[in-house]
């Protein structure tokens, strides 16, 4: 296998708590890997580790051919990381405009990304005309418009219904299947991990350690009449049974 | 436009009305407000006030100018470099808690009695209003955006442009219309008292002291309008550029 990120020893701690000591981690380039654990399993703390968001107390890691501009990162609240003072337009063209491309290139690309996922937006308007669903999407264009080769996704679907959910399961497949960038996707939901991930990680309560490391070899496209079928079930209820391990339940 | 706009001010006008009916003030202190509006409309129809309006609208526009030249600047540089504002915190909270009317007299001695430092008083006052609001605005900016711009690889430059300055447009805004407030009061004020012929301020007192009583309430009344027309002004604009704020 080859790795695109790996963390030796990473250790961290919030007022005492220690939430990740001698933590070690291999991910897998090209792959999608869900973190599942606990609440308070320092998922979240792993991710903002290894995107750069926090600093880590102690240990290391590194990412392969590692780019600030090839490395997206899409957050829970899309309230709260969209900008509302933008047009939907301007926030998709957000991370091209910091890496100074010009206008020209920012209007093409933006309009392959909306070709690409067939979404319809009224670029003209601002985020906060539009629905929880739709402005996740929005996120996820911004996030996936500079073309990253790594991607960290944080409970992204955890705000939306059940329905827009769904769709943007689908959106996020599609998109890996063309491109295949590394995806590190933390959720807290087993269907979610189990219908898009390949590989699943279960983390303990903290100070954290991996469980174990299930392989989830259901093929993609991995459409909605696959989380019915039996397969599906069989690696779900795999998942849960380490889950419910670590979560002492 | 609210519906229930309306009703605030023929409630006053009521309660005036009632007051002067009843007899419950002498008659010669508070004049009706018919007396009054008369008063006024017939002081803008032949235009004897234009020049103190004038000239109390163009102190006033002088050193709110100055004071957003001077404050938005500084007060995003302060919000921006927190140890800075940390360390003279203290200095702005003073002078923002001492009243500017009472530094009239050393703005006096510095530009001697002039046009110049009615302005400068009401631009110090107005100047401090500004800069400990954007400041905070800039202060208190969410994080996530902040955040979100770090992981794309936004310089500081960057994030101070196409984040930090619009996270503080609020409360920015907030200061802009207590600062021209402030301006108005402190102008109005400072023409009470020392060297100008014109001026809304002069007229007030001239006309209590010459016992020109509906003429004393016709100009209160119209401080009173301009200081409201202001901060609708700033609302409409508020209205316009900040449609995003708490979305």
């Amino acid at each position: 296998m080859e790795v695109a990120l790996s963390a030796k020893n990473l250790k961290k701690s919030f007022n005492n708590t220690e939430v990740l000591k001698d933590f070690s981690i291999e991910i897998e380039k090209g792959k999608i890997t869900a973190i599942f654990g606990p609440n308070g399993s320092g998922k979240s703390t792993l991710l903002n580790i290894l995107s750069g968001i926090t600093k880590s107390n102690g240990g290391s890691f590194s990412i392969k051919d590692f780019d600030t501009f090839k490395s997206s990162y899409i957050f829970q609240n899309y309230r709260e990381s969209l900008l509302p003072w933008r047009t939907n337009f301007e926030n998709v063209a957000f991370p091209l405009q910091i890496q100074k491309q010009s206008k020209s290139e920012i209007k093409q690309k933006v309009e392959e990304i909306q070709k690409f996922f067939e979404f319809k937006f009224d670029w003209n308007k601002y985020p906060y005309e539009l629905s929880g669903g739709q402005q996740q999407m929005l996120a996820f264009m911004r996030a996936l418009i500079t073309n990253p080769n790594i991607l960290f996704i944080d409970e992204p679907f955890s705000a939306l219904d059940y329905e827009n959910n769904l769709l943007l399961r689908e959106h996020l497949q599609k998109y890996y299947l063309a491109f295949k960038p590394t995806i590190l996707l933390i959720t807290h939901n087993i269907e979610e991990a189990v219908h898009l991930a390949e590989k699943i990680v279960i983390f303990s309560k903290k100070p954290t350690t991996v469980i174990e490391t299930i392989n989830n070899p259901l093929p993609y496209p991995r459409s909605i009449p696959l989380l019915k079928t039996e397969q599906f079930h069989h690696i779900k209820d795999q998942v849960l049974s380490v889950f419910q391990k670590a979560a002492n339940l | 436009m609210k519906k229930h706009i309306i009703i605030g001010p023929v409630l006053l006008i009521l309660i005036w009305i009632l007051v002067v009916y009843l007899h419950l003030v002498d008659a010669f202190f508070l004049p009706g407000p018919f007396t009054v509006l008369a008063k006024l409309g017939e002081a803008l129809g032949r235009g004897i006030i234009i020049p103190d309006l004038i000239a109390t609208l163009e102190r006033v526009s002088v050193s709110f100018i100055v004071a957003l030249a001077l404050g938005l600047p500084l007060g995003l540089w302060l919000g921006y470099s927190e140890k800075i504002y940390d360390s003279i915190e203290f200095i702005i909270d003073f002078f923002r808690s001492t009243p500017a009317t009472a530094l009239f007299p050393l703005f006096l001695l510095i530009f001697g009695i002039t046009d110049t430092s009615k302005i400068a008083v009401a631009a110090f006052s107005a100047t401090l209003i500004i800069i400990f609001n954007t400041a905070h605005g800039v202060m208190h900016a969410k994080k996530s955006r902040l955040l979100a711009a770090q992981i794309m690889g936004a310089t500081k430059l960057q994030i101070f442009r196409w984040i930090l300055f619009w996270e503080s447009l609020p409360q920015t805004f907030i200061g802009l219309r207590s600062a021209v407030s402030l301006s108005l009061v402190v102008i109005v004020v400072t023409e009470m008292f020392i060297g100008t012929s014109v001026g809304l301020g002069r007229r007030i007192i001239d006309a209590q002291i010459t016992y020109e009583i509906p003429a004393m309430y016709a100009i209160i009344l119209l401080t009173g309008i301009i200081g409201y027309l202001l901060n609708v002004f700033f609302i409409l604009i508020e209205k316009r550029f900040l449609h995003w704020s708490g979305k």
